[in-house]
This record gives C-alpha cells, sequence and structure tokens, in this order.
C-alpha cells in the first residue's frame, strides 16, 4: 500500500551513484592540486585546476543536500499515502456505524468492500454461506443500496469527493 | 533527540548508506585480500575507497536522519547494556544502528580513516595517475622525474615516518579484516535475537511488505 513509485526509487539510486562518482573525481581533483600546490603554486594551471575542484566540491555537497530533499519528500508521501488510507477505513467505520450495521455485519461489510465472494468471507469467519448471504442482504437494505456494487461505489464517491476529512498524520 | 516514543527499526537505508557500504566492502577485500600491496591497483582502489568514506562522511553530516552521526552517538557504555540484552534475550529496537552496532561503524571508519592516512605517506601522498605518469615516464628511460623525489631526505632509505606508516598500514589492514569478521557475526547474532533479517534493509529492503505501518 504505502510503497514508493518503484521509478522514483530507482531515480534516487542512479542519483547516489552519480553522486558517488562526483564525489571520487573531486578526491582524485583535490590529490592532484594538493600535488601542484607543492610543486608551483603561482602557476595559472593551478589556480585554475583548484577553481574547478571547488566548484565539483560545492557542487557535489548541493547534490547531496538535494538528494537528501528527495528522499525526504518521497518518504513524506509514503506517511501521507498511510495517512490517506487510515482516513478512508475510519470513514467506512463511521458510516457503518451511522448504518446501524452490528458487529458481524460490519466485519462482513468490510471483507465485501475488500473484494471477497460469498463462498471466501463464509471460509474466513467459518460460517454458513447463507448467513453470509443474509448478513449482505440486510447490509445493503441498512445502505439503501442496491447490491455490492452500488456498496462499493458508495465509498469510491466518498474518496473522490470533498468528503475526507482531515488527514490524520501517522 | 526528536525519536518518536514507539521507534520503528530501518526498514530499508536510503540509497547513499547501501551504496557506500558495499563499495567499502567490495574495497576492502579487494585490497586486503586481491591486489598486491603497494601496486598501482593497490593505490587506485585506495583512493577510490578513501572518496566513499569521505561520502559517507559527508551524509553522517547532511543525510537522513537515520543515516547521519546524531542518530547512533559512540556511546560504549549503551553498547555494553545491548549486548547484555542480546545475550539475555530479545534487545529493544533502535531508531537507527544499534549502539553496539554503532561502535562498529566508527571502529570501521576509524581504521579506514588510519588505512588511507598511512597510505597516503607511504606513496608521499601522489595520486594514482601522478604514480602511473612517473611510471611511464620512467619506463621511456626518462630517470629526471625521481630526481626531485631523489632531494627529499627520504628517497633511498625510508624516513622513520614511512617506515611507522608502513607498520600502522600493516597492522591496520588486519584489524580491519578482524573488525569485518566481527561485523558479520554481529549481524549474524542479532538477526537471529531479533528475529528480523537485518541484511535486508542494507540490500534492497523488504520491497513487497510495506514500508514502516
Amino acid at each position: 500500500m504505502t510503497e514508493t513509485d518503484p521509478s522514483r526509487r530507482r531515480r534516487t539510486i542512479a542519483l547516489s551513484i552519480f553522486l558517488l562518482v562526483q564525489v571520487v573525481a573531486v578526491v582524485f581533483f583535490v590529490g592532484d592540486v594538493v600535488g601542484d600546490l607543492r610543486e608551483n603554486p603561482g602557476s595559472t594551471h593551478f589556480i585554475f585546476e583548484a577553481l574547478v575542484t571547488a566548484a565539483l566540491a560545492v557542487g557535489v555537497f548541493l547534490g547531496a543536500r538535494a538528494l537528501n530533499e528527495t528522499l525526504a519528500v518521497m518518504r513524506a508521501q509514503e506517511t501521507a499515502l498511510a495517512a490517506a488510507s487510515g482516513a478512508l477505513s475510519q470513514v467506512i467505520a463511521d458510516q457503518f456505524y451511522d448504518w446501524g450495521l452490528t458487529p458481524a455485519e460490519r466485519d462482513v461489510g468490510m471483507l465485501a468492500l475488500k473484494g471477497l465472494d460469498v463462498a471466501e468471507i463464509s471460509d474466513l469467519r467459518g460460517a454458513a454461506p447463507g448467513t453470509v448471504r443474509a448478513q449482505l442482504t440486510r447490509i445493503y437494505a441498512k445502505a439503501g443500496v442496491s447490491g455490492r456494487a452500488q456498496f462499493a461505489a458508495f465509498f469510491v464517491e466518498d474518496l473522490l469527493g470533498a468528503a475526507l476529512p482531515e488527514m490524520r498524520p501517522g | 533527540m526528536t525519536t518518536p516514543p514507539s521507534v520503528k527499526p530501518v526498514s530499508l537505508w536510503d540509497p547513499v548508506v547501501r551504496l557506500t557500504h558495499w563499495s567499502i566492502a567490495v574495497i576492502v577485500l579487494m585490497n586486503a585480500l586481491l591486489t598486491e600491496g603497494g601496486g598501482q591497483i593497490h593505490v587506485w582502489v585506495g583512493w577510490i575507497g578513501m572518496a566513499i568514506l569521505v561520502l559517507r562522511l559527508l551524509w553522517g553530516l547532511i543525510g537522513p536522519a537515520e543515516a547521519r552521526f546524531s542518530a547512533f552517538p559512540p556511546n560504549p557504555r549503551a553498547a555494553i547494556s545491548h549486548l547484555a540484552t542480546l545475550v539475555a534475550g530479545r534487545p529493544r529496537d533502535y531508531p537507527s544502528h544499534n549502539p553496539a552496532g554503532a561502535l562498529m561503524a566508527y571502529a570501521l571508519w576509524a581504521t579506514l580513516a588510519a588505512l588511507m592516512m598511512t597510505g597516503l605517506v607511504m606513496t608521499g601522498g601522489a595520486t594514482p595517475m601522478q604514480i602511473d605518469d612517473q611510471r611511464a615516464a620512467v619506463a621511456l628511460g626518462d630517470w629526471s622525474v625521481l630526481v626531485k623525489e631523489s632531494d627529499d631526505e627520504d628517497s633511498h632509505k625510508p624516513g622513520p615516518w614511512k617506515k611507522t606508516a608502513k607498520e600502522v598500514h600493516e597492522v591496520a589492514g588486519n584489524l580491519i579484516l578482524f573488525l569485518v569478521a566481527l561485523h558479520i557475526a554481529g549481524v549474524v547474532l542479532e538477526s537471529r535475537a531479533m528475529r528480523r533479517n537485518l541484511v535486508k534493509p542494507m540490500l534492497l529492503g523488504a520491497a513487497k511488505s510495506k514500508v514502516r505501518k
């Protein structure tokens, strides 16, 4: 559910590899600059190389900062997604309560929303298929919907509309 | 510190931590076991290792929370009490490295730094490119590139600095292999005690499972 987009994850890995290559370059250049510094520090060659190396080092630093920010954004999105799915199940629970579903009906209704069919629900609950079918009928009646499709659509509509409550953190 | 009340362990280390971890592992094994000490490849690999260490240390300052030094300060007392809980039964979770693992990380970094510093002293701080250039020039019969070195007091007989550096380099080379073995043993023991695979977050993470509940 809360998994990050794989392409983004791949991009951060590619960025990390790029960062590592840059750092390797910086370290080699710094070694070279130090070597030049000991030989002829006044030469234009040295000055230019030192400037390039300094720029590269700053680039690495900024690149690392940017990568860290990307990782933080990805993490925040994961949390937001978790909060949203948490909020949706809260909406469903509240609605079930409003309809006056019994605890058993709430369980069956939740399983039905998750896409399980009558046989699977009866297996899971150790109940006869007839019982589950009867419970589903009562749920649909209390909810005022025609059947399973409309029952599920009821919550999708909630999700699409503005009925989502404020996102709860965590 | 902003540790949440219920501490969740790291389910997947960030890519920089993973990349530096495994590349430094390869580099340690290469230079300890495969490359010829003092050889061209040995020096090249050592310099790349230096860059990796620099990146990891930089990441310890500006990386994500669990990769920062502040998330796992060196604390020998906490490390010992952590090891005690490890022996006693199930140790608790930490948001970053556990205190014993943290000490291991610092020990490995210190040993790597010692290896790199002494390696630099032994090669006179020359970059692999400079060494290659010198070798190429000498191969062409131009010995003059070595003259400058002869001016240094320590070209024929290694000076006391180089000698000490060589000894420290060798001791540190053995020490790091010992630390690596200890590190692996620690991860195995810890994974058993926690009933949780500690290698996975360092590799690809639990890709299919939910990231943090």
